[in-house]
């Protein structure tokens, strides 16, 4: 009797616990694939519309190192003004004038970051565009798009999907063609993509799965 | 599989390798460390310390066991009972082996410590509960537990000091476990530089921060499966072969001019890391 | 390794980046640490429930962070993308070039140059630990004022004024300027200064510098700083060199070492003979290592000279002289060193040639320092090794830009000045004498009695708690300098320093950080105006220097900016060098070496203070790697202690962990016990470098500084000190601590298993090994 009291005692303690712990976690919102995450006031509301939808400028103009660096930075204050300086039409206007501000005063903007990973992931943005848009010539904004969701769609961009591990794992399980309609994988190239053994599927595409391994996206 | 070939062939099957049928393709990282060169000097320990971001843990922590040199020197001196150790002391740097049949990895409850592709023990701090059985079956003792929070323990990385933090490497926290990675962040560059030029990482490419470090060089890192790497040539010369628990050699005739031999051989854990044998004259 | 370079930027990393200087990742890395892991504190309960939870999504977490971008950048900048810079090591002399990876604006870590025939790419544990002398918590960042005993922050401007001021009606026998071993533009500069005031009181002083191997050198070689080529020996007989550990160049040598070990040219491994009364670093390496009772290795030099000619090798009629008497049995005798030993050393010493004989600081640590240093080298020179392995070292073709090498003898001159009240301005800079003085020198007493104490700081050390006016100094990682490097390894080399990132402690208000060359050059603009108007800064004045002799330093084919970017880039400017050959006097003159001292039955003890690799003299005690970084030796971190003779610490009762009083002339300090086999029974051993009251958090209060009880005995001939003169007796206090190593408890043994494992040469074969 006593000891099975003692056992109980730990069984209540640990469901304790462990509801404690869910009470506690941080709540984000539910989300689904495509829901918006929270709106993040950023110091100028940015119309990626604008340019990404009306301009048709490319992400990676503004974007630049993100294809050539494991983080996409956000773009140099000077990149924004290199344009603006130019375009006389909108030179009135708040947004514009917020950023003259800060160029004036030689200050950095005190942007928000929406895509936040957790510090112990190594996310590589540039093994992504080299993959998907330069291998596989798909469009850039789809590719961008795969992750952060539809930006051109949006002024300050929100988080759209759900970047837990689970919907990254999700990703990488698929088979991706290793080249574009037509090429051919160099050598063993397909293993350097996957560390796995690539297939060849029933329309003879070689394809390979993404990374599995812990220790390329867990630093 | 029947039990009986599962206990008769136990031993291979600890160290299968996870990459469908061709294991170590195209990596196997390893190392050899000439003891007859090593000094004992310890900048391989600090240079580790200033790549890894580990915590310097106060006098009272080192008094408790807690000190968190990933890599350490051992110092040894000869057990002779002479009066003074005139053939010196023997220094060893010791670091994680990278197990091929890492003991660590079997009892780890929850996987946060396995075995990658590419031969390198890894540990994912984000999955670590804090259980410390690897630390207790490693028979190196070259895991480390993080007793503290040691990022907000006063003295640790004050302001400023924090800004010397490697930002491709995790500020662990408290309660997880960690050891030495082989600079996998290191690799991981060299990797993505690699890919990017359409090729495989070339022998010096990479290297360790100890490596790098080491005034006599005493170290050499790299790819044990590329014939051009000067690590799988000082293996093969050594003959010694990582998939063995006892080298072919050492039973042989002369194989004592050979110097590479690998520590705790016997206990079966395959180690990465082979050292070669410290030489003393004879003439004097 | 892509090597950034620097185009028409004054200074490299002045990039704008707005109010922060970083993208902000690791620093709310560690701020935040890891707060989704509060879960742990729950732990306790069994991994289940937290395994379950190991890979929430609870982790994401929108608009917390601040991503800071930069305002303008070039185009080698990119985030997540390292660059590098080379500079210069400024932890000790030696002089290693350094590779520094800069990151989003900050230095994160220093590796070697390869380009550098100093280091070649290597750096020891000091070196790397540079990283925290910059970022150090306790550095000072504003100049401070003394008003009684606390100090007030005064502006820049506050500082050089009243420096004017004092030294307005001051003549140059009124002016000390007390520095380390300087080089470079920073020595003219420093130079220029003090002759403006006509002023000749330059003291020089290093703590623990070769300055009687120098001496020594002088007279049997010719130069102060031949090469040593351990590589080229096939036999290093070593008097007490640490050159593995301390010893002038040790990253040069240690590569040297590995060389000689692999017998690179002939597949013949080189073997090392060490002969000290305590074991170093480099004895722990060494094939033979004899322990000699102290003060006697010129003693056994000689005898192994007799020896050599007793064994057929020819020597000239003064040197047989010179040697004569000391024979095996008498040599034996005084030295400790049996027959039979010195008779394989000689085997040894002929049968492979050339060889290489070392002094080293141990040898020479006495009142007959020069004398055992003269025995030594003449041993080097019986053994026909000059121009061999001792050979001409290059030299830098501009002497106003040579080393100025310090010793002691120079603050014993300066003490002697204070304490007759002789300066009425003391200036102090790379020196810290209140705490590596003697303790009999009574230095700090004397040093009140200087009028106006200016001392130039990194940390508010010994010395500078001290000052009347203290001036905080940019880190080695944020000046512009030049250095010449006192051992130049294969060719001449200038070393370039640059900053590797913007100023930690920014000029606002008028305060923080400044460079030493900056600094001088204000305080010259005071004196002679119209000559140094046209060099806004330093960095102007070393461009302005170095461009004016472009062709002498090897640009004669290309334009000015160009040979700049590329000199910084470099980070080293490799010369023609002049080679004065080395003469080979026999130097037998006056060679007379004392019989061992009788024991003292007061102080029985030698008392050896020992230089550790990693703390040196002290002045990097406050980075808290070297604390944390083991004594190779004895593994003992954070501490002080003393080593004895396990066959002593019998005979006195002592066993390890015991607190022990050491008491000599000048005063005692109380330090734990360790036993150490590698010491003679007797002489202890206390290491040198901790010990502060001051100089920071990591420093203060950690161990006992032995430089205070040391006596104040000197060479005979070059007035340094004799550091290792001093006598001590050792009593029990009665407490014990348990010493915090590194080693296990069963201190130093493999217990039967294949750990270290070791051959003896004749069963490898090393000319078949890659």
């Amino acid at each position: 009797m006593h000891r099975f009291l003692r056992l109980s005692v730990l069984l209540m303690g640990l469901f304790a616990a462990v509801g404690s712990y869910a009470a506690d976690a941080p709540q984000s919102e539910p989300m689904t694939e495509d829901d918006l995450g929270p709106a993040i006031e950023q110091p100028i509301e940015f119309p990626h519309v604008r340019h990404a939808k009306d301009m048709q400028i490319n992400c990676m103009y503004c974007h630049t190192y993100a294809r050539r660096s494991a983080v996409a930075g956000i773009p140099p204050l000077q990149k924004c003004i290199g344009c603006h300086n130019w375009i006389d039409s909108v030179k009135d206007k708040p947004r514009i004038k917020t950023l003259f501000e800060y160029w004036e005063a030689k200050k950095a903007i005190p942007w928000k970051k929406v895509h936040d990973l957790p510090d112990f992931v190594r996310f590589n943005h540039e093994r992504h565009i080299k993959r998907f848009y330069f291998q596989l010539n798909r469009p850039v904004q789809e590719v961008c798009g795969y992750c952060h969701g539809d930006v051109k769609e949006m002024t300050v961009a929100r988080r759209q999907k759900l970047l837990s591990m689970g919907w990254c794992v999700a990703c990488h399980q698929k088979d991706h063609p290793v080249t574009a309609e037509g090429g051919t994988p160099i050598g063993n190239q397909a293993y350097w993509y996957g560390m796995r053994k690539p297939l060849i599927d029933v329309s003879g595409i070689i394809k390979a799965k993404g990374p599995n391994d812990c220790s390329v996206c867990h630093k | 599989m029947s039990v009986t070939s599962l206990l008769e062939n136990y031993s291979e099957f600890r160290h299968f390798h996870p990459v469908d049928d061709v294991p170590h393709n195209p990596y196997k990282w390893a190392m050899s460390i000439d003891l007859d060169a090593c000094s004992g000097c310890n900048a391989c320990s600090v240079a580790c310390y200033a790549e890894n971001n580990l915590p310097v843990v106060g006098r009272e922590g080192f008094a408790h066991g807690q000190a968190m040199h990933w890599m350490r020197i051992e110092r040894y001196w000869d057990e002779d009972g002479r009066e003074f150790p005139d053939q010196g002391a023997q220094f060893l740097p010791m670091m994680c082996q990278q197990c091929e049949a890492a003991p660590c990895e079997t009892v780890c409850p929850v996987g946060a410590t396995n075995h990658t592709p590419d031969g390198i023990n890894s540990q994912i701090y984000n999955r670590c509960i804090g259980s410390r059985y690897c630390s207790a079956n490693c028979p190196y003792k070259v895991r480390y537990f993080n007793w503290y929070d040691y990022p907000t323990t006063d003295n640790v990385w004050p302001a400023e000091m924090n800004q010397q933090l490697n930002p491709d490497v995790t500020v662990r926290g408290k309660g997880v476990m960690e050891k030495c990675t082989f600079c996998i962040q290191r690799v991981t560059v060299a990797k993505n530089n690699a890919k990017n030029e359409g090729r495989l990482i070339h022998d010096g490419d990479v290297q360790t921060a100890c490596q790098q470090a080491c005034p006599t060089s005493a170290i050499s890192f790299g790819n044990l499966v590329d014939p051009e790497s000067k690590v799988y040539k000082q293996w093969k010369a050594q003959q010694v072969e990582l998939d063995k628990d006892a080298q072919i050699k050492d039973k042989e005739e002369g194989g004592s001019e050979l110097r590479g031999y690998r520590i705790f051989e016997e206990l079966r854990p395959y180690p990465s890391v082979m050292y070669l044998e410290r030489v003393r004259e004879s003439a004097v | 390794m892509n090597s950034g370079s620097i185009k028409q930027l004054k200074k490299p990393l002045a990039i704008r980046l707005g109010e922060q200087t970083v993208l902000a990742k690791s620093l709310v890395m560690a701020e935040h640490p890891f707060d989704r892991r509060d879960f742990l504190k729950v732990l306790g309960w069994g991994g289940a429930a937290v395994a379950l939870s190991g890979c929430g999504n609870g982790s994401v977490e929108d608009g917390k962070e601040t991503v800071v971008s930069y305002v303008e950048t070039n185009d080698y900048m990119i985030p997540s993308i390292s660059v590098y810079f080379n500079s210069t090591c400024t932890q000790c002399d030696a002089g290693c070039s350094i590779t520094g990876r800069i990151r989003e604006g900050r230095v994160l870590k220093l590796e070697g140059n390869p380009d550098s025939t100093i280091n070649r790419g290597k750096t020891c544990g000091l070196g790397q630990a540079g990283v925290q002398h910059h970022y150090n918590p306790d550095r000072v960042r504003e100049p401070l004022l003394r008003t009684g005993d606390s100090g007030e922050a005064i502006t820049w401007e506050k500082a050089y004024a009243l420096i004017a001021e004092k030294m307005k009606d001051v003549s140059g026998e009124e002016i000390a300027f007390l520095s380390g071993g300087v080089s470079g533009h920073l020595k003219v500069l420093l130079g220029n200064y003090l002759d403006s005031f006509r002023s000749k009181n330059h003291f020089v002083y290093e703590a623990i510098a070769p300055a009687v191997m120098r001496a020594a050198n002088k007279k049997s070689y010719g130069v102060e700083m031949p090469r040593f080529n351990i590589s080229k020996a096939k036999v290093v007989l070593s008097f007490g060199a640490d050159f593995l550990g301390a010893w002038v160049s040790p990253v040069h040598f240690s590569q040297q070492y590995a060389q000689f070990r692999k017998g690179d040219e002939d597949g013949q491994r080189g073997v090392l003979v060490q002969i000290e009364s305590k074991m170093t670093l480099t004895g722990a390496n060494a094939d033979r290592w004899l322990v000699v009772r102290p003060g006697t290795e010129g003693i056994l030099a000689l005898g192994i000279i007799n020896a050599l000619g007793a064994a057929g090798l020819r020597l000239s009629g003064d040197v047989a002289g010179a040697v004569k008497g000391y024979d095996k049995a008498r040599v034996s005798k005084d030295t400790g060193v049996s027959a039979e030993q010195i008779d394989k050393i000689v085997a040894l010493l002929k049968a492979r040639t050339p060889s290489l004989v070392l002094a080293g600081s141990a040898a020479e640590g006495y009142a007959h320092g020069s004398q055992n240093a003269a025995a030594i080298n003449l041993l080097n020179q019986v053994l026909g090794n000059v121009g061999k392995t001792v050979e001409a070292a290059e030299v830098v073709p501009f002497p106003q830009m040579a080393p100025t090498t310090g010793n002691t003898a120079a603050l014993k001159k300066l003490n002697d000045g204070l304490a007759a009240g002789k300066y009425k301005v003391l200036f102090s800079y790379a020196a810290n004498p209140v705490f590596t003085a003697p303790g009999a020198m009574k230095f700090k007493d004397n040093l009140a009695k200087a009028g106006f104490k200016v001392v130039f700081a990194h940390y508010l050390d010994e010395t500078a708690l001290q000052a009347d006016l203290v001036l905080p100094l940019d880190s080695a990682l944020e000046d512009w300098g030049t250095q010449v490097p006192e051992y130049l390894a294969t060719c001449a080399q200038i070393n370039i320093q640059q900053p590797l990132m913007e100023k930690l402690h920014a000029n606002t208000d008028g305060k923080g950080t400044r460079g030493m060359g900056d600094i001088l050059l204000t305080l010259l603009k005071q004196r002679r105006a119209e000559e140094y108007k046209g060099f806004a800064d330093y960095y102007a004045y070393l461009r302005g220097a170095l461009l004016k002799n472009k062709v002498a330093l090897g640009g004669h084919k290309v334009d000015d900016d160009t040979f700049w970017n590329e000199t910084l880039s470099k980070g080293i400017i490799k010369l023609e060098g002049h080679v004065s050959a080395l003469s080979s006097r026999s130097g037998t003159a006056g060679l007379s070496l004392p019989s061992p001292a009788a024991i003292d039955a007061q102080y029985p003890l030698q008392l050896i203070p020992s230089v550790n690799a990693s703390l040196r003299d002290g002045r990097h005690t406050n980075q808290p790697w070297l604390q944390e970084s083991p004594d190779p030796l004895t593994t003992i971190v954070w501490d002080s202690w003393v080593e004895i003779h396990p066959r002593k610490a019998a005979e006195l009762g002592i066993e390890e962990g015991d607190i022990v009083e050491v008491t000599g002339k000048n005063g005692s300090v109380k330090v734990q016990a360790y036993l150490f086999p590698g010491i003679h029974p007797d002489a202890i051993s206390i290491p040198l470098g901790r010990g502060h009251e001051a100089l920071g958090r990591y420093a203060k209060g950690y161990g006992v500084n032995p430089f205070q009880i040391l006596d104040a005995v000197f060479d005979k001939e070059t007035g340094e000190l004799a550091l290792h003169e001093t006598r001590v007796k050792v009593s029990k206090t009665g407490s014990r601590v348990i010493v915090v190593k590194d080693e296990g408890p069963v201190g130093g043994r493999q217990m039967g298993k294949k750990i270290a494992a070791r051959l003896p040469s004749d069963k490898v074969k090393l000319s078949e090994e890659i």
